[in-house]
């Protein structure tokens, strides 16, 4: 039998020790500058988590805006420092009314996944008795074509506090890989329409909102649905590319304007500690040289990459869930040693159900453990120098620029979607771990080992209420007969005026949400206008 | 193509609900397929959809893919069972313990996250034997 051969979780071979021959020539300029110094390698920031932790950033709610809001005020009475508004997918991320067929015909999933939010009315439930002002939102706009609503409503409900939005925080998502690549939808617009709405984003918000992230290129989804993770981080920065070269294009606003706009990104961390750790590191030097050497970008704000993590959701086992926690735990400390700025750690029963109410204050006890009682959060890049760890950031780096270079070579990112080549490239990693799970070659432990669990601590899994599409209906049927019938009608017509224009929409969205028209009337307005993505799975 | 169909095994596959994690159902069909199945692959359907491809294809075997939730599953179960009484069916995703015990009881076979392509290509075969 031959020895083991050991290699990371993307196929990067690992020696047993690892010496200063390793560490390659061009690699030893980014080692020696400190963390918040260009290229950032080391940190965004020189203080790191001395000067500010990381936030700690939970994805949460379901059922009505009611119980999505007492789910947040929860979270945030109990350490979490940001919120992220989670949303029905039958509803929102096809932008259906639940009275539209398709919803209709599966009533009883409505609401298990997320608030129905239909109007900015709901969004007004979900967020009483939270200070805007204060608290950094994400509206949940994860979805492409779901975002100009989701980011519209928001900011409706902060103007009609009195906010000013230019000093409201807070940041979107728009993020290609969610419904493009990992949880593909039903219906969607094609992705010039979508690259269309994100630079009128990306531009609103440089004009309008400084405090406001517009889009984050989100890395999370891609890896998730099975890319590695120098693929994960070539295509991340094929994504800021594809915005920044159309920003570049329009020529309304600077490009450094809008990258600094962009320059946060999100990865997913999953369970190959040193892998993701090296990941993280080479992501902050890749922005750096992508924005520099492509853009001629200087100012340093913008060159200092700043980062948010989610933990692998697949990395959760069904089988002995309680073991999540200890992966859920291992996978925030790679995510911290990378230096994230933010980060949501996934539900322990995630493989079961969505997060429990248990669930959800885990991920936040285990974040909380490590700021408070592990002293990891007092020393800047700790890792740097480990002739194994800077080797495989050089090694993540290299082939990370690589893929870039076959997604250019595609058309782009969003050619490479169109395509189907990422969803293929994806699926041979899916099918590559699965069989080498099946022949023994990888381990899951509760899964293909030590699967006799001799005191089983049986979960049974969330399970959420029935009878929510009776109450969206209810609230959908108030909002038509309420509203001033002859504003949203005109709101509407603006909107698609501006969508069959290259007028940015977001004005008339703004206003379109404040006049109360409803995410399934947007959803038709946009799919007369646009048409249909080709799905290419 | 096969001009020998009289051997080949048919299974329908239905997503029954309107969240697009495709990883699983490819995964599984793939496997299928590579086993020989012939295999039909509905995408996001209503019940009424996969009822009615169900009665227009005649598979000899019928999957459904689960995120989470199983009433409109248990119903789509329901009709299947009624026009083809005869037809097994599994399923396969995110299902919780309490769900996968509601499932098994109305006699449809469940794999959940974890589960082994061998053994749910051994079941595929199992269930299409004579």
């Amino acid at each position: 039998m031959s020895a083991k051969e050991w290699r990371t979780v993307s196929n990067i071979p690992l020696k047993g020790v690892y010496g200063p021959e390793d560490i390659p020539n061009g690699h030893r300029d980014a080692m020696q500058a400190p963390p918040g110094t260009a290229p950032y390698m080391r940190g965004a920031y020189g203080e790191m988590y001395r000067g500010k932790p990381w936030r700690i950033f939970q994805l949460s709610g379901f059922g009505s805006p009611e119980e999505e809001g007492e789910r947040i005020r929860f979270l945030l009475e109990h350490g979490e420092t940001g919120f992220i508004m989670e949303h029905d997918r039958n509803t929102a991320d096809h932008m259906y009314n639940v009275d539209h067929a398709e919803v209709m015909a599966r009533k009883e999933d409505v609401g298990l996944t997320g608030a129905v939010i239909q109007s900015v009315r709901d969004y007004e439930t979900v967020l009483d008795g939270i200070d805007l002002a204060k608290t950094y939102g994400h509206p949940g706009g994860g979805v492409v074509q779901h975002a100009p609503f989701a980011l519209g409503c928001y900011w409706s409900v902060a103007r009609r506090r009195g906010l000013d939005l230019s000093t409201l925080p807070g940041t979107g998502q728009s993020d290609f890989f969610l419904t493009y690549l990992g949880c593909v939808t039903k219906q969607q617009i094609p992705t010039d329409a979508g690259l269309r709405f994100n630079c009128d984003i990306i531009e609103f918000c440089a004009e309008h909102m400084k405090r406001w992230v517009p889009v984050s290129v989100a890395g999370y989804n891609g890896a998730d649905s099975g890319l590695n993770a120098w693929q994960e981080l070539g295509v991340v920065m094929a994504n800021a590319v594809e915005y920044l070269d159309e920003i570049k294009r329009r020529g309304n606003t600077p490009v450094e304007v809008a990258a600094r706009a962009v320059g946060g990104m999100n990865f997913r961390v999953a369970m190959d500690f040193f892998e993701e750790i090296a990941k993280l590191r080479a992501a902050r030097k890749m922005w750096h040289d992508l924005v520099s050497r492509r853009y001629g970008i200087t100012d340093p704000k913008v060159k200092a990459l700043r980062l948010h993590i989610v933990t692998a959701g697949s990395a959760m086992t069904y089988q002995q869930p309680l073991n999540n926690i200890a992966r859920g735990t291992l996978m925030a400390l790679a995510s911290v040693l990378g230096g994230t700025q933010s980060l949501g750690v996934s539900g322990y029963d995630e493989a079961l159900s969505i997060p429990s109410e248990h669930a959800h204050q885990m991920s936040l006890r285990i974040q909380q453990i490590l700021q408070e009682e592990t002293n990891v959060p007092a020393v800047a890049d700790p890792l740097a120098g480990s002739y194994f760890v800077e080797s495989l950031t050089a090694e993540v780096e290299e082939k990370a620029w690589a893929f870039f270079e076959e997604i250019q070579a595609q058309g782009g990112f969003l050619r490479a979607l169109d395509s189907g080549w990422l969803h293929r490239k994806a699926g041979e990693n899916q099918l590559d771990f699965q069989q080498r799970l099946e022949n023994g070659e990888a381990d899951l432990v509760g899964v293909t080992k030590y699967e006799d669990d001799h005191t089983p601590y049986e979960l049974d899994g969330f399970r959420g209420q029935s009878g929510e599409w009776q109450r969206a209906h209810e609230r959908l049927e108030a909002v038509r007969s309420e509203r001033d019938g002859n504003r949203a009608r005109s709101a509407l017509a603006a909107v698609e005026a501006a969508c069959r224009s290259d007028q940015n929409i977001m004005p008339a969205m703004l206003e379109a949400c404040d006049a109360e028209v409803t995410v399934g009337e947007f959803g038709e307005v946009f799919r007369a206008a646009y048409g249909d993505w080709a799905t290419p799975i | 193509m096969s001009t020998d169909l009289r051997n080949t095994r048919k299974v329908l596959f239905a997503k029954t609900g309107l969240d697009g994690h495709w990883r699983g159902p490819l995964l599984v069909t793939g496997a299928l397929e590579e086993a020989g199945f012939d295999v039909m692959m509905l995408g996001m359907a209503t019940p009424e959809e996969t009822a009615a491809a169900a009665l227009r294809d005649k598979p000899d075997l019928i999957g459904l893919n689960i995120c989470g939730h199983i009433d409109v599953v248990k119903r789509t179960v329901a009709m299947l069972q009624e026009q083809l009484p005869e037809t097994p069916i599994f399923a396969g995703g995110t299902v919780a313990p309490w769900a996968r015990k509601e499932l098994e009881a109305i006699g449809v076979e469940v794999y959940p996250p974890g589960s082994k392509l061998k053994d749910i290509v051994a079941a595929a075969h199992r269930l299409t034997e004579g």
